[in-house]
């Protein structure tokens, strides 16, 4: 058959060509997973650390610290998708939780709180869009701008400090309650979860979803076929924005205030996140689950060199193996015809 | 983009300062300090204001005309943008300056050539590993440290386990603290058991909160007392302990420093101490001594602040409670 | 010359990849100073054999000599230096630099690392007289010449390294009739120099111009070899394709009705300049022209792609000029564009995405797409255009040239577009699936729908079309019913202003 003799096979496709099922469909679902456990068993191997490390309560410790990281990843997720860049994530998570904290301040209720506090994020989003659709311009740049006005926004709202929120329902968010048992997940981490959930469907059932893959993969190709691509943008900006604002949410229920100096960075480990999780900077590829394990592996990475008593450069030396290791795997799975 | 930024910052404080530098040379009487923090979102650095305008309060009424010009870094730990600031300040002309250098090494050139150019330098908070300034102002952070010990040692009774959460790799003032700390343990202490010395909180407040769950995940079982040498670490640290039902003075902490929070959880008994340092004091006697030797008059190489030890039972006496909650009202509008 | 040694010999080459056998056998010789030409479908495993001969791919079996001595290139360096030149059909130039520049790119003649420009100027000048284009500006970026020209530089370059045998893959794949005239031209000259040529293409009738002798490949092996002078073309194309031929080119009544699309004095930016043209139901409008005439243009301006500065659209009787390709669809028109791997195609979506991208309604339920649903569309699709892939799923970049032209097409027809603007449809693909992309479009045809055909390949044109236009220079220069055009016409035509106008230069 011509299709198979253009087809370019490798080892690893040879080897796992399984009783005439594409063996390829298998490790496509199964290879993130293979990552996490592949870190998770590594931190499993030292006796000392094992019991902690392996327990309920860690556990969840650990999809609580990564729930910040993993909501933005959902934002990012759909931008990346789409060919994009966000590099304005960490400020936006600064500046949305000063929002929330001063809101607090101010006297108004969590409901409010909540609602303005996603809104904000929506808003930076939107203007971000807009301006990459309505001038055609590089996301890269335009959102490394945003990236310096949010910061800035953040500190200037907080007057230059951490501003602390009077105690309300905001701070149960990410609330771990009991620290020894698996359940009750924190409820923020529920929220990422169905959130993460939705958007799966949305990104691979819906047409909202194959329309995004469509101008990630080819732009012009998109347009021929009639999608609306400059809206599309503006309103992908603007939904990622709603969950990074969401993250700011987060990150103010964790310190339970807000710090306008806080998630400095963060934008590379969303990144880092949804690429480790499959996803190409070129766009057309990624998956919500993915990038979701994607968070999930540096959270057990850093929680584990902690907790073996590696210093924190350890830690990123090792995270930034891994980047590269995943998108290495990942080529070999996805094998591109020159 | 950040150093372009910066540049284009820099180009416009030279022409400001072009335009507002020349009149007040003419009289001379204006004695022009500039003071330079580490940054400005700490409240730290606001008493530190606050000092430096109750210096200049001071001085205009014993009849000096005295102007303080503040300005730190744009980040917190941007050391280019810090020595971009004192350079602004030596070609402005500035009369001298105070500075709490973001680096004990990376400031001394900038400062070396504030001083040749002839304008005097009095380091405060943390040192610089240079003979050229005037003075050297700031809490003996070793000796905080070792109160810190000191006190730790005596609420486990000279027995138990304890974890040190490090700061941030390169701060000078909180790794000694850090030292003295251990150097207490170590001399006084032989029955405390360190459980882990070797963790760093790291740059945010986050990053701070996840290493002490990760550290009390770890060893909640076991720790009987923790150090934390400052602000951010000591807050984050309490958060992980309500987290693992520890805190209330199950676990004994000991932290550095005061914030809102942190003196709420000495209140409510989270933390059992908070070694604090009088950054009012810092920024009065930076200024002051900087004045005394524009004067000519002798100045002591090195000033110590001092540090204090507020607990539940002290916190409430007047003396201590100006340090937790210092009157910067007065001094900031 | 004759009676020599080959210039090349392969004999007996085989590879495999994984699974697959890509050369199961493939034998062939060319003599110095003549031209051979390669046929096979796309799949055949002629891009694996140029591999091989290129230094890409290693044989797993089989020799090969190049000039009576032994040759295994170990990589492509190695076998440009052993005197093996490459050509191929998408053209490798940086299109920033200059002609001179790119004539000497990865050979700059150089004294301790410094460039020596006088040296180039003559190196990059010699090697466009031995092609006799010694007027071409040498500092002029490359990416300001036409696509003709461009490929000249390309010859020059391979020149550059006085190659022993110079490999052709599709070179007139995009140029225009004149372009290739004088194409075969150099390669005549070539050849006379002594240039021994392989040279690969899908048209015959080019290679029956071109070339001295031809071999057949088919599913990787050598299925014929001859002398091109005394060949039947239509034997070489059963032998290509393994099966009968019987017809290329469909013939069906086309019972044509009323206008679908006018276009009224239609002008974009700077191409199309004023376009009229009339389509009608059940009719083949087949638009000829120079690369460069505006026929691309005019289909982009018409779908909305490109923006409309004056002129009118009107479509099924109702003015409609500005619009978006998205009004355009939901107009029922289409447009499969010339170039499918950078307008048309989601390379690396599934084959299933791709034809069902326009039209996703049928298969949603409660906005959720089902997939079976639509596995089930694109399997029906994939059946009726006989695209050959293991299932829906396979990713697009794993099909041939041709299966992704289907595919292309294929979203078309699941749009269920009565009006279908198709752009060198059957531009870089095999026999096979050319002529079942005309049998297609024929059917299409009967069942009332209008297609407007532009392409450069004359034959196909006149042998599918109702009605044939011809562009020049942004205008509409005639249209015709397809009985009164002969090839000569087409050609007059297309260039005969052009012609007149460089007389003025």
């Amino acid at each position: 058959m011509p299709a198979n003799q253009t087809m370019q096979s490798n080892p690893i496709q040879r080897l796992v060509r399984w009783r005439g099922i594409r063996a390829r469909t298998i490790l496509d679902m199964v290879g993130p997973f293979f990552g996490l456990l592949l870190v998770i068993a590594l931190f499993s191997i030292d006796p000392a650390i094992r019991e902690s490390f392996l327990s309920g309560g860690n556990m969840k410790l650990i999809l609580t610290q990564a729930a910040v990281v993993a909501t933005s990843a959902l934002g990012m997720t759909m931008i990346i998708v789409s060919g994009g860049i966000d590099l304005s994530v960490g400020s936006v998570i600064a500046l949305t939780s000063v929002v929330t904290a001063k809101l607090l301040v101010g006297g108004y209720s969590a409901t409010t709180a909540v609602v303005v506090t996603a809104l904000t994020g929506g808003m930076v989003g939107l203007v971000n869009g807009t301006i990459i659709a309505g001038f055609r311009m590089m996301p890269f740049i335009v959102t490394l701008g945003m990236m310096g006005i949010a910061r800035g926004a953040a500190k200037w709202l907080a007057n230059n400090q951490a501003v602390y929120a009077p105690d309300s329902a905001v701070n149960q968010l990410m609330a771990k309650g009991s620290v020894n048992q698996f359940f009750p997940l924190p409820i923020g981490v529920w929220v990422m979860v169905i959130l993460a959930a939705v958007m799966s469907v949305v990104m691979t059932r819906t047409v909202f979803g194959r329309h995004l893959f469509a101008i990630g993969s080819n732009e012009a190709t998109a347009r021929l076929c009639g999608i609306r691509v400059q809206p599309y943008k503006v309103v992908i900006y603007s939904a990622a924005g709603l969950f990074f604002g969401l993250s700011g949410l987060m990150q103010f229920s964790r310190l339970t205030m807000g710090d306008p100096t806080v998630a400095k960075g963060l934008e590379l480990d969303v990144i880092a996140a949804v690429v480790i999780g499959g996803a190409s900077l070129g766009g057309g590829t990624g998956s919500i689950l993915g990038s979701i394990i994607g968070a999930l592996i540096m959270a057990v990475l850093r929680n584990g060199a902690s907790q073996m008593g590696w210093g924190n450069y350890t830690q990123e030396i090792i995270i930034g193996g891994v980047i590269i290791l995943a998108v290495g795997l990942d080529k070999l799975r996805h094998p591109k015809k020159e | 983009m950040h150093s372009r930024l910066s540049d284009l910052f820099l180009v416009g404080l030279l022409v400001l300062g072009l335009c507002g530098c020349q009149p007040s040379d003419e009289d001379s009487v204006t004695t022009d300090i500039a003071v330079v923090p580490k940054g400005t979102t700490h409240e730290f650095w606001k008493s530190i204001h606050a000092g430096a305008l109750k210096a200049r309060e001071e001085l205009t009424n014993a009849g000096h005309d005295v102007e303080i010009t503040w300005e730190g870094p744009l980040k917190e730990d941007d050391r280019e943008g810090q020595i971009q600031v004192v350079e602004n300040f030596t070609t402005r002309e500035f009369d001298g300056i105070v500075l709490a250098p973001l680096d004990s090494k990376a400031l001394v050139r900038p400062v070396e050539a504030a001083v040749k150019s002839g304008i005097p330098v009095v380091i405060v908070d943390s040192a610089l590993e240079s003979e050229t300034p005037v003075s050297f102002v700031a809490t003996d952070n070793y000796k905080g440290g070792r109160v810190a010990g000191e006190h730790l040692g005596e609420l486990l009774g000279g027995k138990g386990d304890v974890i040190l959460l490090r700061y941030q790799v390169g701060s000078a003032s909180t790794e000694k603290r850090e030292k003295g700390f251990m150097d207490v343990m170590k001399e006084s202490y032989p029955g405390i058991n360190i459980l882990s010395a070797d963790q760093y909180a790291g740059a945010t407040r986050e990053t701070a909160y996840q290493n002490a769950e990760s550290l009390i995940n770890r060893y909640g079982d076991e720790v009987e007392g923790v150090f934390c040498p400052c602000e951010p670490v000591t807050v984050a640290m309490t958060k992980a302990l309500r987290d693992f039902e520890l805190a209330g003075g199950q676990v004994k902490v000991v932290g550095f420093d005061a914030s809102d929070q942190s003196v709420t959880d000495l209140k409510k008994g989270d933390v059992q101490a908070l070694v604090v340092q009088d950054p009012v004091r810092m920024g009065r006697l930076g200024v002051k001594t900087l004045f005394k030797h524009l004067k000519g008059k002798r100045v002591r190489e090195r000033i110590d602040t001092g540090v204090t030890l507020v607990t539940q039972e002290n916190m409430d006496e007047p003396d201590v409670k100006k340090l937790l909650n210092p009157p910067l009202e007065q001094y900031l509008q | 010359m004759t009676g020599q040694l080959p210039r090349l010999r392969m004999v007996d080459v085989k590879k495999r990849f994984g699974a697959t056998e890509a050369l199961r056998g493939v034998s062939f010789e060319v003599a110095a100073g003549t031209v051979h030409a390669l046929i096979g479908e796309n799949g055949a495993g002629k891009s694996t054999l140029m591999k091989i001969l290129s230094g890409v791919h290693r044989p797993d079996h089989g020799t090969m000599e190049l000039a009576g001595g032994p040759f295994s290139p170990s990589n492509p360096l190695d076998a440009r230096r052993a005197g093996i030149a490459m050509i191929y059909q998408e053209l490798n130039l940086a299109p920033h630099l200059s002609v001179e520049e790119n004539i000497l790119l990865g050979q700059e003649p150089s004294a301790f690392g410094w460039i020596r420009s006088r040296r180039r100027g003559e190196i990059a000048r010699a090697a466009l007289a031995e092609i006799g284009h010694e007027d071409m500006p040498l500092e002029r970026p490359v990416n300001r010449l036409t696509i003709a020209e461009q490929q000249l530089v390309e010859v020059a370059r391979a020149l550059t390294q006085r190659p022993k045998v110079l490999v052709m893959d599709e070179p007139t794949s995009s140029l225009t009739q004149v372009d290739m005239e004088n194409l075969f031209r150099v390669i005549q000259d070539l050849r006379k120099k002594g240039v021994s040529i392989v040279y690969i293409s899908h048209f015959l009738e080019e290679c029956k111009r071109a070339a001295d002798r031809y071999t057949v490949l088919r599913d990787g092996e050598t299925v014929d070899s001859g002398e091109m002078a005394s060949a039947d073309l239509n034997s070489i194309i059963h032998r290509m394709v393994g099966r009968e031929m019987e017809e290329i080119y469909p013939r069906g009544e086309h019972q044509i009705g009323e206008p679908v699309l006018e276009l009224r004095q239609l002008a974009g930016e700077t191409k199309p300049r004023s376009v009229d043209m009339t389509l009608r139901r059940g009719e083949i409008l087949g638009v000829a022209g120079l690369v460069g005439a505006g026929r691309t243009e005019t289909l982009r301006v018409c779908f909305g792609l490109d923006r409309l500065c004056s002129g009118k659209v009107v479509v099924l009787s109702r003015e409609s000029s500005a619009a978006s390709p998205a009004r355009r669809l939901a107009q029922g028109m289409g447009l499969l564009s010339e170039n499918r791997k950078e307008e048309g195609l989601l390379l690396n979506r599934s084959i299933a995405d791709n034809l069902t991208l326009t039209r996703f309604q049928p298969m949603c339920r409660w906005g959720v797409i089902r997939e079976k649903a639509q596995r089930q569309a694109a399997q029906v699709w994939m059946h009726q255009l006989d695209v050959r892939a293991e299932s829906p799923a396979q990713s697009m970049r794993e099909l041939s040239g041709g299966n992704q032209q289907k595919v292309a097409l294929g979203r078309l027809l699941h749009h269920e577009a009565d009006i279908l603007l198709l752009d060198e449809p059957t531009r870089g693909i095999d026999v096979g699936s050319k002529a079942q992309i005309y049998h297609l479009m024929g059917r299409l045809a009967t069942q009332g729908k209008a297609i407007v055909f532009v392409s450069s390949y004359l034959p196909e044109l006149l042998g599918v079309c109702d009605t044939i236009a011809v562009m020049c220079r942004g205008k509409l220069a005639d249209v015709r019913p397809v009985g009164e055009w002969t090839e000569h016409a087409i050609i007059k035509a297309a260039v005969g202003q052009v012609g007149a106008e460089k007389a003025n230069h």
